[in-house]
C-alpha cells in the first residue's frame, strides 16, 4: 500500500480488526448493516452497484472500486476520486459497536489510520522506514504531516531544539533492578517516577522547558529500556554527549539505537564518538529528511562484548 | 455453509426481518422443509413464475437487495416470490447448489428457468419480467 501517495490511479486499503467476543469476531464486520455502509460509502464518493457474498466474504463492486468484507478484515481498492482514506475513520467507529477494534499490526495499516484522521489542510505528509543493521523489528518508522501553509509565529523556532531517543536492549542484568545512577542523567530536572510491580520502572524529567523520559521494562529475555530528551543548538556540544554516556553507562545495554530528529542540527554527529569509548561500536546510519518536521538520523549500535 | 453460524450472531434471524414482521410484504419466508416442500408442490401445478430468494442473515449483499425484492414482490403481483434462509433449510439451497448469496432462482412448473447470483437488482427485475411474460402467454 502506498502510504503517502494521493497521486496514485489505484489505491487499496486493508483494515485489520481484532476482537475478544468469539461471537463478534465470527461474523464481524459483514454485521455492519447495508444503510451504515452505504453512508460511508457516500463519505469517499463510490456507490454499490452490485454485490454478492459466500460463508466467507461480502464483496461488493462500487463505482470505481470494489470493497471486501471479511469478519475481521476490510478491503477497498479505488481509482479515480475515490478519497479512501475518508472511509477509515467511519469504518472503526462501526467496527467498535461490534465490539472489534482496529488492529494496527503494521506501520502501512497505522500511515492509514492516521491518514484517514487528519484534515485535508495537513496535506504535506511522508512515511519512511528506516533500517538498521539489526533486523526488521529494529527499524525506525516515522510519520509526519503538517499544513505547508501554516506558519508558526509563538515560541522559539522548532528548528533552535532537537530529541534525542535511545532505544536499548540487551540490558545488564544487575543494573534492571538497580537502576542506579539514573537520577544523575539530568540532576537539575524534577523527577516524576513510578516503579511498577513485580518489575518496570517510568520516570518523567522536566527542566525548565524541555522534558526526559525514561520507560524500562525489565523481564528476562527482552529486556528494554528507552531514554528520550529535548535538547537545545545552544547547549553546550558536550552536554548530549555526556547525557549518552551516562544513559549507556546506566543500563549498559548489548545493542541500542539511537534516533536524532532535529531542524538542521549536526548534533547527531556527536553521538558515535560519545559512545564509542564505552565499547558501543556503530554498525549503521541512516538519514531522511521529512517536510517541516526536520532530520531524522537513526544509528545502531551494538556493544564489544569482552 | 455453516448452520450453527446465524444462532451465535444474535443478530435478528430470518423471520425477525423486517419484511416478515413490520410490513406486509408479499415475500413468504420458509422455516421448514416440510412447509416449503408443500408450497413448492403447490405452484407445480399452476403455469405462475415463482422466485425463490435465498439469502443469509450475516449477508451483506442480501439486506442490500432486501428492499428492492420486497417492493419487486408487490411490483408483481402475479409472481410468487419466497425466501429462503441457506441456514434454516440448508437442504433445500444444497439441492438448488446455492454457493453464494443472494441466488435468485426463477422457477416455473417445477423446473429452473433462470438464475442470478449476487445483488444485482437490474438483472432480477429484466429477468422477472421477461418470465413473467412468458408466462401469461402460456
Amino acid at each position: 500500500m502506498a502510504a503517502s501517495g494521493f497521486e496514485g490511479f489505484e489505491k487499496r486499503l486493508e483494515l485489520h480488526f481484532t476482537g475478544d467476543e468469539p461471537a463478534a469476531v465470527r461474523m464481524g464486520l459483514r454485521r455492519i448493516d447495508f444503510e451504515s455502509l452505504e453512508r460511508v460509502l457516500h463519505e469517499v464518493q463510490c456507490t454499490v452497484v452490485s454485490a454478492v457474498g459466500n460463508a466467507h466474504l461480502d464483496a461488493y463492486v462500487l463505482s470505481e472500486s470494489s470493497l471486501f468484507v471479511y469478519p475481521t478484515k476490510i478491503v477497498i481498492k479505488t481509482c479515480g476520486t475515490t478519497q479512501l482514506l475518508k472511509s477509515v475513520r467511519p469504518l472503526v467507529a462501526h467496527a467498535r459497536d461490534l465490539g472489534l477494534t482496529l488492529c494496527l499490526c503494521s506501520f502501512p495499516e497505522e500511515v492509514a489510520y492516521l491518514e484517514g484522521c487528519l484534515p485535508t489542510n495537513v496535506c504535506s505528509r511522508k512515511a519512511s522506514i528506516m533500517r538498521s543493521h539489526m533486523a526488521a523489528s529494529h527499524s525506525w518508522h516515522v510519520f509526519t504531516a503538517c499544513d505547508p501553509d501554516l506558519v508558526m509565529d509563538k515560541g522559539p523556532a522548532p528548528e533552535d531544539f532537537y530529541t534525542v531517543e535511545m532505544c536499548m536492549t540487551e540490558l545488564d542484568r544487575g543494573q534492571m533492578t538497580a537502576l542506579t545512577g539514573i537520577g544523575e542523567i539530568n540532576p537539575g530536572a524534577l523527577i516524576c517516577d513510578f516503579a511498577f510491580d513485580p518489575c518496570g520502572y517510568s520516570m518523567n524529567g522536566i527542566d525548565g522547558d524541555r522534558y526526559s523520559t525514561i520507560h524500562v521494562t525489565p523481564e528476562e529475555g527482552f529486556s528494554y529500556a528507552s531514554y528520550e530528551c529535548v535538547g537545545s543548538v545552544y547547549d553546550d556540544g558536550d552536554d548530549i554527549a555526556r547525557m549518552l554516556r551516562k544513559v549507556a553507562w546506566v543500563f549498559r545495554p548489548g545493542a541500542m539505537s539511537v534516533s536524532v530528529t532535529s531542524g538542521s542540527s549536526q548534533v547527531w554527529t556527536r553521538v558515535a564518538n560519545a559512545l564509542e569509548p564505552l565499547g558501543l561500536k556503530r554498525r549503521s546510519c541512516a538519514t531522511d529528511q521529512f517536510p517541516e518536521a526536520g532530520t531524522v538520523v537513526f544509528q545502531s549500535f551494538t556493544a564489544r562484548r569482552v | 455453509m455453516g448452520s450453527y453460524l446465524s444462532s451465535l450472531l444474535g443478530a435478528p434471524a430470518a423471520d425477525g426481518s423486517p419484511e416478515s414482521s413490520s410490513e406486509p410484504s408479499r415475500v413468504q419466508a420458509f422455516h421448514s422443509t416440510p412447509r416449503w416442500q408443500l408450497h413448492f408442490n403447490k405452484v407445480k401445478d399452476t403455469s405462475q413464475l415463482m422466485v425463490i430468494d435465498f439469502a443469509a442473515s450475516w449477508c451483506g449483499p442480501c439486506r442490500m437487495m432486501e428492499p428492492a425484492v420486497s417492493a419487486m414482490a408487490s411490483k408483481f403481483a402475479d409472481v410468487e416470490f419466497a425466501k429462503i434462509d441457506v441456514d434454516e433449510l440448508s437442504d433445500v439451497a444444497r439441492e438448488f447448489s446455492v454457493q453464494a448469496m443472494p441466488t435468485f432462482v426463477l422457477v416455473k412448473k417445477g423446473k429452473e428457468v433462470d438464475r442470478i447470483v449476487g445483488a444485482k437488482k437490474d438483472e432480477l427485475e429484466r429477468k422477472v419480467q421477461k418470465h413473467r411474460a412468458l408466462m401469461a402467454s402460456s
